[in-house]
């Protein structure tokens, strides 16, 4: 046999197309996919939500509260009680044994898990300056609850933990959450509003008058100018809650009275950044 | 700037992207640049996977040649694999990987070959596997081996 020498003409091995276009493609493809799931998910969320009865979330609940860090706090656990006794006797939240966590961060949040457990980060403790103020962060947690918020976002976010974490590569459970939030923040927008609502009136309840509650969220949105940190955040911009609650305040007549400042100890309770 | 900051494990994600994407492809074109002149150059000298083929009565001596090849992953093309393994289908961003490591690999066999003065290359064989574990691990970007090994056979001049 003989060896006859050729150039090799072409890629045979190689299929042609632009590596950019089968990016675009496959992340497209990908997106509708996730984006019908989401749709999809959320809305057995949301049904699975409202009809959920409350010992099944607490049992839910009991679940999560063994992975989270936090301790108990008199003070805030105080606090929490006696907002819940100004609660009308035939009010469904009766039903949950509310229960409070300090979280040392200095993240300023709150949040609400399943089962009434309310998780409260020091950052937030060392931003609010009256009993008031505190109370309508809690209301506004207690009206989370009202709303069965915390539910619907766990639903969506289990599943989304689910998809994401089937998805392969270690990025793409950031890149989904990422997406998710995209979507969820209109959604979640209008809930934080409506939980505002429903804390104010509670707060009213508590003293007779609304004042302290637009406070925090003066002093939030002083702090923070940018409205473009919050085009993506699952919070309104504070300068939008505090004008949507100033509106209620209005609308309902409420009367803004004066505040109740803490008392020297209760300012170490709640941190040395409560003094200044 | 919040943004930024507030995001960075994606910021990160999408430059590494976009680094791999212009990285890479200009290194693979280079490369493909340089296998195809290489190609040319060393068309002569026969690479052949049957054992004979030669003439038996001219052979003063015979050797083995190795060339191998470690080409690596960049961040776009296994970005792109992550989605085809959604998909399925042909994962064409490793397909130029294998093949330039197999062709620099058959190169660099070739080459030594030639050095050391071989007519030809006879039973030639190539394998490729992945380099290190970290191939298979998180957070790491694998690299690809080929390795190409034959007899160089070494005729006496006529």
């Amino acid at each position: 046999m003989k060896f006859t020498p050729k150039p090799v003409d072409g890629d045979v091995n190689l299929s042609g197309k632009h590596p950019l276009r089968e990016a675009v493609w496959l992340v497209a493809e990908l997106l509708v996919i996730l984006a019908l799931l989401y749709f999809v998910f959320g809305f057995v969320a949301q049904f699975v939500a409202v009809r959920l009865p409350v010992k099944a979330e607490i049992w839910i609940g009991s679940k999560l509260e063994a992975k989270y860090q936090a301790h108990t706090d008199a003070f805030l656990q105080d606090h929490l009680d006696r907002l819940v006794r100004e609660l009308p006797a035939d009010s469904p939240l009766h039903e949950y044994s509310f229960k409070i966590f300090l979280d040392d961060s200095k993240k300023i949040n709150a949040f609400a898990l399943p089962g009434g457990s309310i998780v409260v980060f020091q950052g937030l403790l060392n931003t609010v300056r009256s009993e008031n103020e505190l109370d309508m962060v809690l209301a506004h947690e207690l009206g989370h609850f009202y709303h069965r918020d915390h539910l619907r976002a766990m639903g969506r976010n289990l599943l989304l933990f689910l998809v994401a974490r089937l998805l392969p590569g270690d990025q793409s459970p950031d890149l989904v959450l990422w997406l998710a939030g995209k979507f969820e923040r209109r959604y979640s927008q209008k809930q934080e509003l409506a939980a505002d609502s429903w804390g104010l009136d509670l707060l009213y309840r508590r003293y007779g008058h609304v004042g302290g509650a637009t406070d925090f969220f003066r002093r939030l949105s002083q702090k923070n100018k940018s409205h473009l940190a919050y085009f993506l955040a699952t919070h309104p911009h504070p300068e939008d809650r505090l004008n949507s609650l100033n509106r209620i305040i209005e609308e309902k007549h409420y009367p803004v009275g004066e505040t109740v400042p803490f008392s020297s100890g209760q300012k170490e309770k709640l941190g040395s950044g409560a003094a200044h | 700037m919040q943004f930024l900051t507030n995001n960075g494990d994606l910021v990160l994600f999408v430059l590494l992207i976009i680094l791999g994407y212009v990285a890479g492809s200009l290194a693979e074109k280079r490369h493909y640049a340089s296998i195809r002149k290489r190609e040319r150059e060393m068309m002569s000298m026969p690479v052949v996977t049957f054992v004979d083929g030669y003439p038996a009565s001219r052979v003063t001596h015979s050797q083995l040649v190795t060339g191998s090849a470690v080409i690596s992953i960049d961040y776009f093309k296994r970005f792109l694999a992550i989605l085809r393994n959604l998909f399925g289908g042909r994962v064409k961003s490793y397909e130029s990987l294998i093949d330039r490591a197999r062709r620099e690999a058959i190169l660099r066999m070739k080459a030594e070959a030639e050095k050391k003065g071989a007519a030809l290359i006879v039973n030639f064989r190539l394998e490729t596997s992945a380099i290190g574990r970290s191939a298979n691990r998180k957070r790491q970007v694998g690299s690809v081996e080929a390795l190409a090994y034959g007899t160089a056979v070494f005729l006496e001049q006529q």
